[in-house]
């Protein structure tokens, strides 16, 4: 893990994550951290090849095609799967795709999901992979939802994850994975944050 | 629905232990969850703002409503005003229609549930399948919610797995992690395959037309994704002015309502978005119909008191921490369950059912100290038994009690002094074990302390007189003081000796009203308010001293309250009510002088937060602090703070429940291992003691006053 970077903001930065971290972890969310786009092909590349996926959905956004994720699937044996989204998302053992913000309070990840595809490729899949840039760390909801305001538009359909999928309905056990992705980790990108996400 | 039916329905509830259990493990942890998840943040700068938000919504209701939908529609969404649950029913059964769509998946929405939408729909022949797992279950069993938050919480796994085998024709085992796997392959394929879906809303934004759902599983995002066509149902309760005013809700919500910091989703849905149908084609723009349902809500908006209730945000913690509703779960309640419950389904669902619903509100104040929306719950439960007696009137027996003895004190007091005397029969050692007939309720799982043979008042007539003069108090000793307990009172009047005081007792006090307040007869209350008044006006004295809580509520904040309209007697009222303090307060303001005095108190102590001291006196540490300056090794118990299910005339209307709220009180008492239970309320100490006497439980209960009262007159110990 590198710490040294971003050097105007690096120091609350670090805070952030940590806090980040601390509340992701206790959700359930694996919380990974790479310098640049070659050192996350290789995390994505090893993660894939590790949970034995074969299909993936990417979804489509300036950070993913930064990354050239295509790379990283086929070199370690899976495919990126093409064709109608739903059926893409539902047949695929693993989603990407990239969000906007990390709320440090919270362990929350914020996405524009308008777009249909992306959201197909974070909800329907059993694993998602989210990108983020590490310099989209925020605080609090409260930032989250005052940068969100300050739009002008407050866009169609915005999600904030929070941990994979659970429940708690049967005896109030905690269940992971009832309808959306069971397992759910973020990868935080130290040099994506100049990427219009 | 009648009492009679209402009783009878708390009886079966109470025989199933199992929903009880679960609701009471439940409740202990989530007091526990919720306390973490709120430190670093001001719960109560958070539910003030919450509440102001929302009661700027209240004032400007149809100017949200219309802002709300002319945004919504700007951004490409059709909206309906529906005035009422038929309009909103029928909007829906005539969309699905048109656009010939037979199956439809429904996330969690207590809305739809008001409207009792899924019997309707299904009636028209629409296949409409709820995707969140507890609400799938609930509606496979053919049962209805009784949780708002945690529908399913009244089954166990192995009901659970009986039901999906019976319904989805699927043998699995009562393994919770396979049951998930199996709903979540199921819905799946309804999700795929239905044409629409049905959510409700969490907040809806006037500002910005935007609806936010709070939701966990994850069904609430497929829902409002993979159908091409999407019903929002949201109540004008749900709408805020400001995009931001999104963030104290969203503070409180899922901390209130699951002790956790946020929930795994929250979606922010503005406009129609694109989907793709089940066939594969693209739409730019799906269908988004948002129904702005009012069913009653303008109604409750426009009344004086009830507005705010509007306040709710329907995190459900006022079920959580109600002693009442964790002995009976959706018992309490329609459509929805427990004290909002109640008020709700007096404007929403079914008025009739709420005026007897209210019956079941013990009054113990736990629900406004958890209330996300800032609501003075108990308060609007009072007045809502208020109403129901103005408009039905009050019970026989409770009309000869509170218009013909309880307001002419002389007679009141000759009543109890004859009932002294035919209770003789059922008294054996100051204890009656059993009455007979009617009366049977109130000796089951509990005895009761006979009418003492001098009443305080007369054993008062000569008071100890102290060797210092410190000052002069008047104290008001209470029903259950002076007719039951006169022992209180010697050892109030003992301490206050010790300390200098002098005491003086005014003859004409009577009881203080409570009971006639929480029958709502507040005529009868405010009459005896003024005949107290009128007992300690000219009595010179600087305190007007308490050892009731309830006694002391009463003449310090219901008394102004009752009388504040009343030209020649509020000022009266104001100027009594500075005067009072209960007696823990009081002795530990000036504990100096008495401390050194005491012989130290070599017990095993534990203490009984008595409702009514801590939630409206907001007196915890004064009476703990005095008990271990006395010596005491004191003890916690768990939950000390919970009602012990005596409640007043509670415990006459049920008395099993009364007694199965004791259970849970004896329980976390005998824990603890303490020989004394401490407490500053005698309507406790009548329902504690009498628990433990039944159960032949060797554990003493004495008054703070009796403790303090035992160290000064020998070497503190208690046979």
């Amino acid at each position: 893990m590198n710490k040294a970077l971003l050097p105007d903001v690096g120091r609350d930065l670090e805070q952030l994550y940590e806090t980040f971290v601390v509340r992701a972890r206790a959700l359930g969310t694996e919380v990974y951290r790479v310098r640049g786009m070659s050192e996350a092909r290789d995390l994505i590349g090893r993660l894939i090849k590790e949970m034995g996926a074969q299909k993936v959905a990417l979804s489509e956004s300036p950070l993913l095609s930064a990354a050239d994720l295509g790379r990283a699937v086929a070199g370690c044996g899976a495919e990126v799967i093409k064709g109608n989204p739903r059926e893409v998302a539902e047949t695929a053992d693993v989603g990407i795709s990239s969000f906007e913000m990390a709320v440090a309070e919270t362990g929350t990840l914020v996405q524009d999901a308008t777009d249909i595809n992306r959201r197909l490729v974070s909800m329907l899949p059993p694993v998602h992979l989210a990108l983020v840039p590490t310099g989209c760390l925020v605080a609090t909801l409260k930032e989250a939802i005052n940068n969100l305001a300050a739009r002008g538009q407050v866009p169609g359909y915005v999600a904030f994850v929070s941990g994979p999928s659970r429940t708690a309905d049967i005896e109030r056990v905690l269940t992971i994975g009832v309808h959306g992705p069971g397992r759910l980790a973020v990868i935080f990108i130290d040099e994506g944050g100049d990427i219009v996400v | 629905m009648s009492k009679a039916t209402l009783r009878q329905a708390t009886r079966e509830a109470l025989a199933n232990t199992s929903v009880r259990s679960a609701l009471t493990r439940f409740a202990d942890s989530y007091v526990i969850s919720r306390e973490q998840v709120y430190q670093h943040k001001n719960f109560e700068e958070l539910r003030r703002e919450v509440a102001r938000i929302k009661q700027e919504t209240v004032e400007h209701l149809e100017e949200l409503a219309a802002q709300f939908a002319r945004e919504a529609t700007r951004r490409g969404a059709t909206v309906f005003r529906a005035a009422t649950a038929a309009e909103a029913r029928e909007y829906i059964a005539r969309l699905a229609r048109a656009k010939g769509i037979k199956t439809i998946v429904k996330s969690k929405s207590m809305a739809s549930e008001e409207i009792h939408l899924n019997d309707y729909l299904k009636e028209k022949d629409l296949d409409v399948v709820e995707t969140d797992l507890g609400e799938w279950i609930i509606q496979l069993a053919r049962q209805r919610p009784s949780h708002m938050v945690m529908p399913a919480i009244h089954m166990s796994r192995n009901e659970v797995a009986e039901v999906f085998r019976r319904e989805i024709k699927q043998a699995v085992e009562p393994e919770i992690s396979s049951m998930v796997q199996l709903a979540r392959r199921e819905l799946r394929r309804k999700f795929l395959s239905s044409w629409m879906g049905i959510s409700g809303a969490n907040i809806a934004v006037a500002e910005t037309g935007t609806i936010v759902m709070v939701t966990n599983e994850g069904n609430g995002r497929l829902t409002t994704t993979l159908p091409p066509v999407h019903v929002i149902i949201v109540g004008l309760e749900k709408l805020v002015p400001r995009f931001k005013d999104i963030v104290p809700i969203l503070e409180v919500l899922p901390r209130s309502a699951t002790g956790q910091h946020i929930t795994s989703y929250v979606t922010m849905i503005t406009g129609a978005v694109p989907a793709i149908d089940p066939e594969g084609k693209y739409h730019e723009q799906k269908e988004l119909h948002i129904i702005l349902m009012d069913n009653g809500r303008t109604r409750m908006a426009a009344d004086p008191v009830f507005k705010e209730a509007m306040q709710c945000v329907r995190c459900a913690a006022c079920l959580n921490v109600c002693p009442v509703y964790q002995q009976l779960g959706g018992v309490y309640g329609d459509v929805y369950t427990g004290v909002i419950g109640t008020l709700l389904t007096a404007f929403f669902t079914n008025p009739q059912k709420a005026q007897v619903l209210q019956n079941l509100c013990i009054d113990c104040g736990r629900c406004r100290d958890y209330c996300s929306g800032n609501i003075n719950l108990p308060a609007l439960i009072g007045e809502l038994r208020r109403r129901t007696v103005e408009s039905k009137g009050a019970g026989y027996a409770e009309k000869i009690i509170f218009d013909k003895i309880l307001p002419r004190r002389r007679l009141f007091h000759r009543f109890l002094k004859t009932a002294s005397r035919l209770q003789k029969p059922f008294v054996r050692a100051g204890k009656i074990r059993h009455l007979p007939l009617f009366l049977s309720g109130l000796t089951s799982g509990r005895t009761l302390p006979a009418l003492a043979d001098v009443p305080f008042r007369d054993l008062i007539a000569t008071p100890p007189r102290p060797k210092k003069k410190n000052g002069r108090v008047a104290l008001f000793s209470g029903c259950l003081i002076d007719f039951v307990y006169p022992g209180i009172g010697k050892a109030v009047a003992g301490v206050l000796a010790a300390m200098g005081f002098e005491l003086v007792h005014p003859e004409d006090q009577t009881c203080c009203g409570f009971p006639a307040k929480q029958v709502g007869l507040m005529d009868n209350f405010a009459e005896l308010a003024r005949q107290n008044i009128a007992a300690f006006m000219d009595i010179d004295a600087e305190h007007i001293l308490t050892a009731c809580p309830t006694c002391a509520e009463a003449l310090k904040f219901l008394y102004p309250e009752i009388l504040a309209g009343d030209r020649e007697w509020s000022q009266r009222a104001r100027e009594m009510a500075q005067k009072v303090v209960d007696f823990s307060s009081f002795v530990y303001a000036k504990k100096k002088e008495l401390i050194p005095q005491l012989a130290p108190f070599r017990h095993k102590v534990t203490y009984h937060d008595s409702c009514h001291l801590k939630r409206y006196l907001r007196v915890t540490m004064e009476p703990r602090q005095l008990l271990k300056d006395a010596g005491a090794d004191l003890v916690e118990m768990s939950r000390p703070d919970v009602c012990c299910g005596f409640g007043g005339s509670f415990t006459l209307k049920f008395p099993e429940l009364s007694n199965s709220i004791l259970d849970r009180k004896l329980e976390s008492l005998l824990e603890t291992g303490a020989e004394i239970l401490a407490l500053d309320c005698p309507g406790c100490r009548l329902q504690i003691e009498g628990g433990l006497d039944c159960r032949n439980l060797p554990v003493k209960v004495m008054h703070t006053a009796e403790v303090l009262a035992r160290c000064l007159a020998s070497d503190g110990r208690v046979q």
